[in-house]
């Protein structure tokens, strides 16, 4: 009836349906879907999760791929770059390196051996290197550039850049894979944030709520101690505890140090939430219809706070990130041969000018991931709070 | 106010023995005296050197006497250099580390509130995009990634600026810029939203319905409010860099103690790993507690306590 209805008459009365005036149209949204739909609509948390999954299947996943192990040192392949210049000598390529050794590499960029050294003239600056089959190989390292010339002194001058395919991402000044030591890295600094969580979730909220619900002394005396360990950074417990502990500690001193101090500002943020929270109606209730302390605390308090709690847990995240980087990188972190994003770094600064890509790579990591935990974290706060958007 | 200063100076004194308390029995359960790390040495001659530093002496009796030691300002002697004493390295070190953390808190404010104060007062123009982007890319990228990039920039590649020490003028841009990075973009963060939010306010509409130029409005009543909350942050700014300054001054081979205190830790010089931390401590918490104590001078309304 609706389609003629403007045919017959174009001022007639619609029919009025009570069903439908009553009926909800728009699906009704929970919590975590207004949360999800303004966390998505912002276009940088967008990114920063996108980020955040592609660093974390890099590294979970990658070194699966990758043929090389994050300890081992190949010495004939020292600071390799991702991509350099070869030399073609007669249908056979060859690389020169920054510290005059000669590598014989195939046509599609794998590393193949380096070649022999036959003798070092000093007085010529001239050093001659074994070809196989008789042919010998000069380099004339008098000149600036250093130049390769065959057994007639002749300069080979045809070049060509060519893709490291051995090691996409080049050696380290031991020769060791830097893609599998970003991978490695990377898995350390994601393992500071899943231990920097959970240490904020278990602890933090537990001491917040227990010093906030319970209050009198107990909360004044666990307020003083939250001060008194908020007076130091960090840093120095993590240095006292890595010298209490020994040189090769390393990763685990830094996880006692999280560990012991990381929670005092999530004690403090749930303490105030927990104040606020326990003056109202519903925990009263709780109250009289006999629930115990730790039933209020855990079904009725905690998951009401749980906005200003995700909130700080993803601002803490990346201090934490930051704190393994910089410790690493002084050398007082994560000890070799294993790889943190700090210690290659440190490493890399030894060798700036010749192989600069070995500092690039890593910090461009831990820019990555910093950029990721930050971005996420900025979302989920206009998201779970939006009165704290700035 | 009296009240208040005398109660949080006896709160320091308390933090300051806690944390003496909880450094100096660390520092003694590392198993093992500070000489037995080394080379083997003969019985005799260990004997001769705990004894001359007070080691064969009870635990307690030890302690007691550092706590005095420290009555008097006097940290003790060095474990690895002999002769000099904590004290010393701290005269030599901290004036170095003290003017380059002053000269960096003074370039992050001279730079992140005309930052942030044009970023406000443009929300949402390209001013403001390019603000909130320096201070994202601040903030996420650590300090000694940008000491290293700006290394190979302007000394390896260009070769304007020296590459360590604190010679002459320029040695300082370089650990500045790169030490003041994050709290530089923090703190013109910080100005741009406090600043957003008072120029929100109503008496910023009545000063503007009095007929003040907006400059007036901005510089007398806006900007003096929004300036509260950036010296709240100051103390912990002060912390940051205080602790930044291990990394910057490793990077750059500044002599200040920052240095000295990681090469103690290789060293394991455990009375000035000891001695420089509670130095450290102290320091922080001066800094804190004379910020608070601006911080209620300068705005009327925060009560005490």
């Amino acid at each position: 009836m609706p389609e003629d209805l403007h045919v017959n008459d174009p001022w007639a009365p619609l029919e009025i349906d009570k069903d439908d005036r009553e009926k909800i149209w728009s699906q009704s949204s929970s919590f975590a879907k207004d949360v999800w739909y303004r966390f998505t609509r912002k276009p940088t948390s967008l990114l920063g999760l996108f980020l955040l999954v592609v660093l974390v299947l890099f590294c979970v996943l990658g070194p699966s791929f990758v043929p090389h192990s994050y300890e081992v040192q190949n010495l004939n392949f020292v600071n390799i770059p991702p991509t350099f210049n070869v030399y073609n000598v007669e249908g056979r390529y060859i690389y020169l390196t920054p510290n005059l050794k000669l590598i014989e590499v195939a046509e599609d960029g794998t590393l193949l051996a380096p070649l022999a050294r036959i003798n070092d003239d000093g007085m010529k600056k001239r050093t001659t290197f074994d070809m196989g089959g008789g042919a010998e190989l000069v380099l004339n390292y008098k000149a600036k550039p250093p130049q390769l010339e065959d057994s007639e002194r002749n300069a080979i001058t045809d070049m060509r850049q060519v893709r490291n395919k051995t090691y996409p991402l080049g050696t380290d000044n031991l020769g060791r894979d830097m893609l599998i030591r970003l991978m490695m890295g990377m898995r350390i600094s994601l393992l500071i944030a899943l231990i920097a969580a959970a240490v904020n979730l278990v602890i933090g909220i537990l001491y917040g709520g227990v010093s906030g619900y319970i209050g009198g002394t107990l909360d004044t005396v666990m307020m003083r101690v939250v001060d008194i360990v908020s007076t130091i950074p960090l840093t120095l417990y993590v240095i006292l505890i890595q010298v209490l502990m020994g040189g090769s500690s390393g990763i685990l001193s830094i996880v006692i140090a999280l560990g012991t101090v990381y929670w005092v500002n999530m004690a403090r943020v749930v303490r105030g939430e927990i104040l606020s929270l326990k003056e109202q109606e519903f925990v009263h209730a709780a109250r009289t219809l006999g629930s115990g302390t730790w039933r209020i605390l855990t079904t009725h308090l905690i998951p009401n706070a749980m906005g200003p709690i995700i909130v700080t847990v993803t601002m803490l995240i990346p201090n934490a990130i930051f704190i393994e980087a910089f410790m690493s990188f002084i050398g007082l972190g994560v000890m070799p041969p294993m790889a943190s994003l700090g210690t290659m770094c440190n490493d890399a600064l030894s060798t700036l000018r010749s192989s600069p890509y070995q500092l690039f790579l890593p910090a461009l990591a831990i820019c990555l991931t910093m950029i990721a935990f930050n971005f996420v974290g900025d979302g989920l706060r206009d998201a779970l709070d939006p009165k704290l958007r700035k | 106010m009296t009240k208040y200063i005398v109660k949080r100076l006896l709160f320091m004194v308390l933090a300051l023995w806690v944390i003496t308390t909880i450094t100096f029995f660390m520092m003694h359960a590392i198993p093992g005296g500070p000489f037995t790390s080394d080379r083997q040495l003969p019985a005799a001659v260990e004997a001769a050197l705990n004894a001359k530093y007070k080691l064969d002496q009870p635990l307690y009796v030890q302690y007691f006497d550092y706590l005095k030691g420290l009555m008097r300002l006097d940290l003790g002697p060095s474990f690895k250099y002999e002769g000099v004493s904590v004290n010393e390295f701290i005269a030599t070190g901290f004036p170095i580390s003290a003017s380059l953390g002053g000269l960096t808190i003074v370039f992050c404010l001279i730079i992140a509130i005309p930052l942030g104060i044009t970023a406000a007062l443009k929300n949402g123009k390209w001013q403001d995009m390019l603000t909130m982007f320096i201070a994202t890319i601040g903030v996420t990228i650590p300090s000694f990634v940008i000491a290293s990039l700006l290394m190979y920039v302007f000394s390896l590649k260009l070769g304007w600026l020296p590459t360590f020490g604190l010679n002459s003028w320029k040695g300082y841009i370089l650990p500045v810029i790169a030490m003041g990075g994050y709290a530089l973009a923090y703190l013109a963060r910080l100005m741009r939203s406090s600043l957003l939010e008072v120029m929100g306010q109503d008496y910023i509409r009545t000063a503007r319905a009095k007929g003040l130029s907006e400059f007036k409005v901005v510089v007398r009543h806006a900007l003096r409010n929004a300036l509260i909350p950036l010296i709240t942050v100051l103390g912990p700014t002060i912390a940051a860099l205080l602790t930044g300054s291990f990394v910057i001054e490793k990077i750059f081979a500044v002599p200040g103690l920052g240095q000295h205190f990681v090469s103690s830790i290789s060293n394991r010089d455990y009375t000035t790993i000891m001695g420089v931390t509670i130095f450290y401590a102290a320091i922080l918490i001066a800094m804190t507690f004379i910020v608070d104590i601006f911080y209620c001078l300068i705005d009327p309304r925060i009560k005490l306590d």
